[in-house]
């Protein structure tokens, strides 16, 4: 794909990924052919901030979990009051990294 | 998520369960210690409160009584005792039987009317709590 197409889609959707994983993504879409560019500009991840709010306000109820697909995790979260309200706290920091990590997910299975 | 996070942390949350259900018993004799974010910061309950007093009155084999205080109990309760041992099962015989029932169980949940189902009993139960005042 065109360098300066790839560059545009970093510039928008680094936010979205770890900063680890911007080198893949790079290197991934520079070796996909042209005619995926259209599939690559409509792809929808999910904003680390507003999955923060969530947690925030729901996290005691797993809704966080939920939202960003991990049901199982969520049903956890739910059955035992956000894991005696420990695991809702350690979950503050942690929810934006584990969206990051879903849409990378969301990414390799669209790609790979 | 990998097979070997996830089996980590559910070991890790049944211990924490284990030795919180421990301490709840024995040491701990006054009633009016609070985990629950929710109730100490508005007054009412949660979807869960309960679970723990609801656990206890399964280990006390008084399972009616646990099932009106909260039904969640007896769902902790199972999974307390069953999935440990899985996993254990799984780890040992070095397979990922466990991890694939995990995931094949986050897609059947996920289908909408099966969700919305599950979101209304949970609402019915937080409604419930609030009018048993747990």
């Amino acid at each position: 794909m065109d360098a300066q197409k790839v560059d545009m889609f970093m510039m928008t959707n680094a936010k979205y990924f770890e900063a680890h994983h911007l080198n893949a993504i790079r290197e991934k879409l520079l070796s996909l052919d042209e005619s995926k560019w259209g599939l690559v500009q409509t792809m929808q991840f999910k904003e680390p901030t507003t999955s923060l709010i969530v947690s925030l306000l729901g996290g005691q109820l797993g809704i966080d979990r939920f939202m960003i697909g991990d049901t199982g995790m969520g049903v956890g979260k739910l059955l035992t009051c956000g894991g005696l309200g420990i695991w809702a706290i350690i979950d503050w920091f942690l929810i934006m990294g584990a969206t990051r990590e879903k849409n990378m997910e969301t990414f390799q299975n669209a790609f790979y | 998520m990998t097979r070997n996070k996830l089996y980590s942390l559910l070991l890790i949350a049944c211990l924490a369960g284990f030795i919180y259900l421990f301490y709840n018993i024995h040491i701990l004799q006054s009633q009016t210690f609070r985990v629950c974010i929710i109730k100490n910061v508005t007054g009412y309950p949660c979807p869960s409160c309960g679970t723990t007093r609801a656990v206890t009155l399964l280990l006390e084999g008084k399972i009616i009584e646990s099932l009106l205080l909260n039904p969640f109990g007896i769902l902790v309760a199972i999974a307390m005792i069953l999935f440990p041992f899985w996993v254990l099962i799984d780890i040992i015989l070095k397979k990922e039987s466990f991890f694939r029932t995990y995931k094949k169980a986050e897609t059947i949940i996920r289908k909408p009317w099966l969700a919305s189902i599950l979101i209304l009993l949970v609402l019915f139960n937080w409604i419930w709590n609030i009018y048993k005042h747990l």
